[in-house]
């Protein structure tokens, strides 16, 4: 029996039928009639802000990148021999300049900052307490806890002294090497010119400088302060602004370090960049901006990750070179001056 | 008029002690009936943990006034006095001026509370839950401001089409006894 032209009537209409089933889809997928766009107004937009001019650049990246592995990077810091000590997740990993794993310190508590001393002991802020290792990673002492209030979110080691930033109670306090309170710093104290710390989210580091004066962010405030070990406040510089010089959102700079020459690095959220200013703090110029740390300038965030807040740390080492730990690729970027 | 009072006889009062038992024995059904079936009832949510605040709440809801509305969670508050879901990213002054002000409807109130916190609140007959403040609050401050839809407003459509249109996959069925996913426990 052969195939009449009914056949193909049938067979040419269940082609048409999808062909038109096909394309309602595609219309009703569309929304052809639908607003689709965000109108601009609704837009955030940092364009201005995330903006920098590449002659204020004066650091390049070094070419290797390294993966910390970490899920949840944290902080880091710089030996003088140049091991990248990185904490995160439960764990401090120590790389070779090349990237390569030297040893790992496993950490029972989520590690938060960390601090080397020059006698190799590593200093690790967990939320509420210190823990104390060697330099060959065995735990030496572990610290009463700060209290429930407690947010420990930096740390210095300075000859014998040990500084610890809490940012759940907006204090500094000062501890010797065996964990001996020896008094707070930056309280409120009118009387001495200190106006106290503002300290809106868990970012609030310090370092202390080769004059011996302790740096404490004032991330509310916007600028930096400098103590003596004796809580007297010496100086401060920073300021507030969208602008390259200044500090912008509602509280930046949120890391710092220090570098050989007395100069500063800081490290800001929100707008993402990192920049250089003077012993004095005198803005100097950049390491790198958001277009290159984030990998958009006008965008706040596109992903996750980057838009529920995520702040870099940074360190630098004894021949100037600035390292940066991306806390979303859970990575470490080494920055070197230009020549 | 008659001054005797009542009798009560045993077979009015088991009477009437029956009906009560059967009717408060309907009542309790029909409230466990309500409560299951409340239970099993599903409702649209945003998660904030995944909420990029694209701004396509404002745009895309069936309602001509999104569902959606920014919420605060004073208890992760800065109450800092440059806040950046307040203010443009470059305020001509900080100050409150429509000019310097970054929601685009004028939404957010601050009040000072003493030097140098502010309260911000939302005035929820403006707030259109663009998300714009919300992105600025997440990138630099605690991510205290957050969106979320609102059930007074919210027709439960089958297919949310913000949900459809969220790029992050921010959208989720809640149970309708817990509809709201607030940040910081509580709002």
């Amino acid at each position: 029996m052969t195939k009449g032209p009914m056949d193909n009537r049938i067979v040419v209409g269940i082609i048409l039928a999808a062909a038109v089933g096909a394309a309602v889809l595609a219309t009703l997928r569309l929304d052809l009639f639908g607003r689709r766009d965000v109108p601009a107004q609704y837009q955030y937009k940092l364009d201005q802000v995330a903006e920098v001019d590449p002659n204020l650049v004066l650091y390049h990246e070094l070419h290797q990148r390294i993966e910390t592995g970490f899920k949840q990077a944290r902080t880091l810091s710089v030996d003088p021999n140049g091991l990248i000590y990185v904490a995160g997740d439960s764990q401090i990993r120590v790389f070779d300049q090349v990237g390569k794993s030297v040893k790992a310190i496993d950490i029972p508590a989520r590690p938060q900052c960390l601090a080397l001393a020059e006698d190799g002991a590593v200093y690790v802020g967990t939320k509420d307490h210190v823990e104390v290792y060697d330099a060959a990673g065995q735990q030496t002492s572990v610290w009463p806890g700060l209290g429930p209030e407690a947010v420990i979110t930096g740390i210095a080691v300075w000859k014998d002294d040990v500084f610890v930033a809490d940012a759940g109670r907006r204090t500094v306090l000062r501890f010797d090497r065996q964990g001996q309170s020896l008094g707070r710093i930056g309280d409120k104290d009118p009387n001495r010119g200190i106006e106290g710390f503002v300290v809106p989210s868990p970012h609030f580091d310090l370092a202390v400088a080769q004059d011996g004066l302790l740096r404490v962010v004032n991330p509310g405030r916007h600028r930096i302060e400098a103590y003596t070990s004796n809580g007297q406040l010496e100086l401060s510089w920073g300021r507030f602004g969208s602008d390259i010089e200044g500090f912008t959102g509602c509280c930046n700079p949120v890391h710092l370090a220090i570098l050989p020459d007395g100069g500063f690095v800081t490290c800001e959220k929100g707008v993402v960049r990192v920049k250089v200013f003077g012993s004095d703090g005198r803005f100097v110029g950049v390491v790198a901006g958001p277009r290159q740390l984030i990998g958009s300038a006008g965008e706040v965030c596109q992903t996750v990750e980057q838009c529920q807040g995520s702040s870099f740390d940074v360190a630098t080492d004894k021949i100037g070179r600035v390292y940066v730990l991306d806390t979303i690729k859970n990575q470490v970027r080494i920055f070197e001056k230009k020549p | 008029m008659n001054d005797k009072p009542q009798q009560v006889t045993r077979r009015s009062f088991l009477t009437e002690t029956l009906w009560g038992t059967c009717l408060a024995g309907l009542g309790g059904l029909a409230g466990l009936v309500i409560a299951r079936s409340r239970k099993n009832r599903t409702l649209w949510q945003i998660d904030p943990a995944k909420c990029v605040a694209c701004g396509r709440c404002a745009t895309h809801c069936v309602l001509q006034e999104s569902a959606v509305k920014c919420v605060h969670a004073f208890s992760m508050c800065g109450y800092c006095r440059i806040c950046f879901g307040f203010f443009e990213p470059q305020p001509h002054a900080l100050d409150e001026g429509a000019e310097n002000q970054l929601c685009p409807m004028g939404a957010i109130r601050r009040r000072f509370v003493e030097e140098p916190y502010y309260e911000y609140t939302i005035d929820e007959q403006l707030c259109i839950g663009c998300g714009k403040c919300v992105k600025g609050c997440n990138a630099f401050g605690n991510g205290s401001l957050h969106l979320q839809v609102r059930h007074d407003r919210c027709v439960n459509c089958n297919v949310c089409s913000i949900g459809d249109a969220c790029p992050s996959g921010a959208f989720r069925r809640v149970p309708a006894d817990q509809p709201y996913l607030f940040k910081g426990g509580h709002s």
